[in-house]
């Protein structure tokens, strides 16, 4: 049977006909459901998953991303949530139970048994009809280079944003997380497809777009007031109104009395405030922040988002949706109602899916750590879908800008953890930023020193023997696994092998590496190559020069 | 209290500022009737001290006039270059070429076109006059605001599309409060190249004419030609008092002003302070003039604009006439060169040798001289930046001994070496010597007082000798900035070269074999085709030297010798 269309179920439970959907999907294959199911809005899976039989919805469960089925399982009474795992074939009982983080496990199975309180999760609201206020068509961004070539950094890509919501973008460094953020307000063109605004082509900066940035972006010349006022000033609004808007707006972030300060005078998180202030005093439609905690301190930040969500929820502010774009995983599923992970060059979407949890959030809860620990999986997978290739140019397996000692580093704890780690704990412990640590990661994984599988990290064989290695014996260990795993490396050492000086211009390889990666991103190839090569006593490099060449033979060979 | 004293501080303050405002007014009047009066065929320079204040108010009107001048045109150049791609591309090798030119190399043309213009009145020569000071100051102040505008950070200008600042709302919030601080300290540089030209332009002889305009450049020239030491002195004395009270009044109260535009994220600890902004600030009768004027007047431009922004958003602009002007520029540029072709073919011979040869001796004078200069900047200036009291103590004396232009000077300095037996050669050397190296002892105390603390601890603990000490620790440290410093001085001596290789004085004239001579020697005889092939000369060495040596060396400075760790 041919699966349902989204509108239709969607038509069918807004108008209160959630039992003739239950029909609907009953007689499907479950995977089919599984999928028809995903699509619909997140009220509407809710409403249409306490209508399900208990023997269907044990079917379906297993079908589900875990951590989506475990927060679907928490919606429903205790009693019917328990009838649903009791119906479920064990052995894939077993596997959704041997997917979920420890806590999450630990809480479901005290509920089972009857000792746990089931969790409260907000009621279903109201359910309503579907709105976009910016929808982006396939959008894609390419970078000309000067041979005719292009550097692709965002693959074609659909995306729309609703009313109500707070979207947060996660992506590794460098994964175009606010060249994306720049094309949905206006400030960037994408070199294809295009971004509509209430169904309408932008042209140019969007009116209703405000921008938090990481600098803040404020004038230092001009006072507290004034910079809040710059925007309005634009608009050609008059002084008294826009003195009388200015102070209402910086009354609300808690700026009262530092209106005639300067920024220099203010803290980090007090020159944030009147970055919120000046994107809130246009009133707009959508606030986009580019990473507005990362230049502070943890404390700092903390307080913000509190603040930030406090005016958010209480609707104290007439913004009808966030756009966020972080590196955070906490903060990202702290603050959002739903989450895009984006993979790397070029950008695409990896996961797009709701984060149902009421607020205030608590950061130690399963349902925290369940999502936490999900988008770390996510993060650490390698991409399986297959970069499209492009013609003439073979997949060149980019470097994770990692140092040696890091890698060291990473291996030797989790071998004092006993061999295997959850990354998100090691991030936890380690106070690491997912985007420092997931290259370590990477870097381990390249040159097979650990394994990471399902956001765990495990020593492997060779791993161990790194890790037990003194520090010379390390760097030659180091070498063969380089030798072996990366192709950049491999390429230079054959490279200098056939010169008969054995010496080669660093030029060589900067060519090559500029037809696959940006001048930037190829320079960082280059000076992580260098420092791998120079700490695996592969080769010396001449930096006045630009030369690399071999290690003599007497220090080579020693 | 506080506001008592703030009224009784107002009152006091506004007395002078009021006076000061009849003065300027009654110096415009002066200066209205001389600029309409017919042209007198010999302006007689009186050289008694009491016509100097008069004398000094003419310079100091004709270097104010020439400054706005070139303030305008160095913003609008610098907007147009940073705003249009396809312009910046010819702007800016166009903005490094007519900078190596020298200030004499436009005496002719600027001349006979303004006396031809304005033929019956002294404005024509005025204007000429002004012009040539003009074409000393503005390409450096163009570049400075051409390159500020360039390094506006990324997410600033995003700010200012995003909220949809106006052309002008982003002009005067963004990019002009932005460039503010380089812009004086470059109106510095350009201001104290008018002093140093002054003399050059406000007394030339063109071809069989014989011109002169009332201002101390010329007092200075009547006086060393009639070899009489009293007037030189009084002269030199008065211009060294005029740079002084410019200094002070000015050039002082306009940095402290321009703290507020730094760029920074924190406050600095230790900001400079000026009595007379202090005055200024708390005057009564200024605030109140601005708030009547000044504040509605801003506020109803920015206002005005921001409407009519708002309205003609949809209307597309016409590529064309943007197209037209790019057009006729690159016409204009075409035909002058053709022009300049035609008339470098009547060079002869022994005048191209002459050019050839001259640019080779003024090469090694000007070698000569920065290796002098660094001979004993080098180990004076070290010797002040590593102790912070007398760098505090030095710094002032040594920046008003800079600020003294070196052509003033030279009347004496070629006395006493002629009396000592030495000659124009010496004297040369001793003048772009006084032109040259105070941009590099500046560089030298600023990098040497720039050394981390831990830096100068570890030669101590490892007692390195003296010499290691230098070659691991103080010449690698002071490298970027002595770099900076000879670039500098290197544009600097090229320039001074014409007034120091052909020199009138007591009535004779002293010359040298060089390109700046061949240039003076060209514009007094209005051989053009000389004036032209060696103003190609000078201005093809000095950018290529800069680009050859200048370039490279900065570049291996800020790659090898930073004192930045990461």
């Amino acid at each position: 049977m041919k699966p349902p269309k989204t509108e239709e179920l969607h038509t069918f439970v807004t108008h209160g006909d959630s039992r003739r959907a239950a029909e609907i999907f009953a007689r499907l294959d479950p995977e089919v459901a599984a999928d028809a199911f995903l699509g619909l809005p997140w009220e509407d899976q809710q409403t249409l998953f306490g209508h399900l039989s208990a023997d269907f919805a044990a079917k379906l469960v297993p079908a589900f991303p875990y951590f989506h089925a475990f927060v679907l399982l928490h919606t429903l009474p205790l009693a019917q949530m328990i009838a649903i795992v009791d119906r479920m074939n064990p052995m894939e009982l077993a596997n959704f139970l041997d997917e979920l983080p420890q806590e999450a496990w630990q809480q479901l199975t005290e509920e089972i048994k009857g000792a746990g309180a089931a969790a409260t999760l907000a009621r279903a609201p109201e359910p309503r009809a579907r709105e976009w206020i910016i929808e982006a068509r396939q959008v894609e961004k390419r970078f000309d280079r000067p041979g005719g070539d292009s550097i692709q950094v965002i693959a074609p890509l659909t995306l729309s944003i609703e009313p109500g919501m707070i979207v947060a973008v996660l992506g590794p460094s460098g994964s175009g997380k606010s060249t994306l953020l720049r094309m949905l307000t206006g400030l960037a063109q994408p070199s294809a497809g295009e971004v509509l605004w209430h169904g309408k082509p932008l042209a140019g900066p969007s009116p209703g777009a405000a921008i938090v940035f990481q600098s803040f972006a404020l004038f230092p010349w001009l006072t507290v007031i004034e910079n809040v006022e710059v925007p309005l000033v634009a608009r050609g609004i008059a002084h008294e109104e826009r003195h009388q808007r200015a102070l209402k707006t910086l009354n609300s972030v808690g700026l009262k009395g530092f209106e005639t300060a300067y920024p220099k005078e203010l803290s980090g998180g007090m020159k944030q405030r009147v970055g919120f202030a000046r994107a809130l005093a246009v009133e707009p439609e959508v606030l986009f922040m580019d990473e507005p905690f990362s230049a502070l301190d943890v404390l700092t930040a903390e307080n913000l988002r509190g603040e930030l969500l406090e005016l958010w929820l209480e609707k104290k502010i007439p913004t009808r949706s966030i756009f966020l774009v972080t590196h955070n995983i906490e903060e990202a599923v702290l603050m959002a109602d739903r989450i895009l992970v984006l993979g790397r060059s070029p950008a695409t979407i990896r996961a797009d899916f709701r984060v149902p949890l009421p607020h205030p959030r608590e950061r130690t809860s399963a349902e925290f750590l369940l999502y936490v620990d999900y988008i770390y999986k996510l993060m650490t997978q390698p991409q399986l879908e297959a970069r499209l290739p492009q013609p003439g140019k073979p997949a060149y397996r980019p470097l994770p800008h990692a140092r040696p000692a890091s890698v060291a580093g990473l291996v030797e704890l989790i071998q004092d953890r006993g061999g295997k780690e959850d990354l998100y704990k090691i991030a936890d412990d380690l106070r690491m930023e997912v985007d420092d640590l997931l290259p370590v990661v990477e870097a381990a994984a390249l040159l097979q020193f650990v394994k990471s599988e399902r956001g765990d990290v495990e020593n492997t064989g060779a791993g161990e023997a790194f890790a037990a290695a003194d520090i010379e014996s390390r760097k030659t260990l180091f070498r063969e696994a380089a030798m072996a795993h990366v192709t950049l490396l491999q390429q230079i050492m054959r490279g200098l092998e056939t010169k008969s000086d054995h010496a080669m211009p660093l030029e060589f390889f900067r060519d090559t590496l500029q037809k696959h990666f940006s001048d930037q991103e190829a320079e960082r190839q280059i000076d992580t190559a260098l420092n791998w090569g120079r700490y695996a006593g592969m080769f010396a490099y001449d930096s006045e020069t630009e030369t690399l060449h071999f290690e003599t033979s007497e220090t080579r060979d020693k | 209290m506080i506001r008592k004293l703030r009224s009784a501080g107002s009152l006091t303050a506004d007395l002078p500022i009021a006076l000061a405002g009849l003065a300027i007014f009654y110096g415009f009047i002066a200066l209205a009737h001389y600029w309409t009066a017919p042209v007198h065929a010999q302006t007689q320079i009186d050289l008694s001290p009491s016509a100097l204040p008069r004398y000094a108010m003419f310079s100091v009107a004709r270097i104010a006039v020439a400054y706005f001048a070139s303030l305008i045109f160095a913003i609008a150049y610098g907007y147009i270059a940073a705003r249009h791609a396809r312009a910046e591309r010819l702007m800016i090798p166009l903005l490094d070429t007519l900078q190596s030119i020298p200030v004499l190399c436009f005496l002719p043309g600027v001349m006979l076109s303004m006396v031809a213009l304005f033929p019956t009145t002294q404005f024509g020569l005025e204007i000429g006059s002004i012009l040539l000071i003009f074409t000393g100051q503005v390409w450096n102040m163009a570049f400075s605001f051409y390159s500020s505008l360039k390094s506006i950070p990324r997410e600033m200008r995003e700010a200012a599309d995003l909220y949809r600042l106006t052309r002008w709302q982003q002009f005067m919030q963004l990019e002009l409060p932005f460039s503010a601080i380089g812009l004086i300290w470059n109106s510095m540089m350009s201001v104290a190249g008018g002093w140093f030209s002054l003399m050059v332009c406000e007394m030339f002889v063109l071809g069989d004419r014989d011109l002169r305009l009332p201002g101390l450049g010329s007092y200075l020239q009547t006086a060393s030609n009639a070899g009489a030491m009293g007037p030189i002195v009084w002269g030199i004395f008065t211009m060294i008092a005029v740079i002084v009270l410019l200094d002070q009044l000015v050039w002082r109260p306009a940095i402290a002003w321009s703290e507020k535009f730094k760029f920074e994220q924190v406050e600095a600890s230790e900001t400079p302070g000026s009595f007379v902004l202090d005055f200024l600030r708390r005057s009564r009768l200024l605030s109140r003039i601005s708030e009547a004027t000044i504040v509605p007047l801003r506020e109803a431009l920015t206002l005005h604009f921001a409407r009519r922004h708002g309205k003609q958003r949809a209307i597309a602009r016409s590529p064309w006439p943007a197209r037209m002007v790019f057009f006729a520029a690159t016409g204009a540029i075409l035909f002058a060169m053709a022009k300049m072709a035609a008339l470098l073919t009547k060079l002869t011979t022994p005048e191209l040798h002459g050019i050839l040869i001259g640019a080779g001796a003024t090469f090694v004078r000007v070698e000569l001289t920065l290796l002098l200069a660094a001979l004993w900047t080098i180990p004076v200036g070290v010797y002040i930046g590593l102790k912070p009291k007398l760098a505090a103590l030095a710094q002032p004396l040594a920046q008003i001994a800079a600020s003294v232009p070196a052509p003033a000077l030279f009347p004496i300095v070629l006395l006493l070496l002629i009396r000592v037996g030495g000659g124009l050669g010496i004297a040369s050397i001793v003048l772009l010597l006084l032109g040259t190296q105070w941009y590099i002892l500046f560089n030298v105390i600023a990098g040497a007082s720039a050394i981390p603390a831990d830096l100068k601890e570890v030669c101590g603990v490892f007692h390195l000798s003296e010499f290691e000490r230098w070659r691991k620790l103080l010449l690698p440290a002071i490298f970027p900035y002595l770099v900076t410093g000879f670039v500098t001085a290197s544009g600097g001596a090229w320039n001074a070269s014409i007034i120091a290789e052909y020199f009138k004085f007591r009535g004779e004239t002293f010359s040298l074999t060089g390109l700046g001579a061949v240039i003076s020697r060209a514009t007094d005889a209005g051989n053009f085709p000389v004036l032209v092939g060696a103003t190609i000369m000078i201005s093809a060495t000095v950018v290529t030297v800069n680009r050859l040596l200048w370039r490279r060396l900065y570049r291996l400075a800020a790659s090898k010798y930073t004192l930045e760790l990461t």
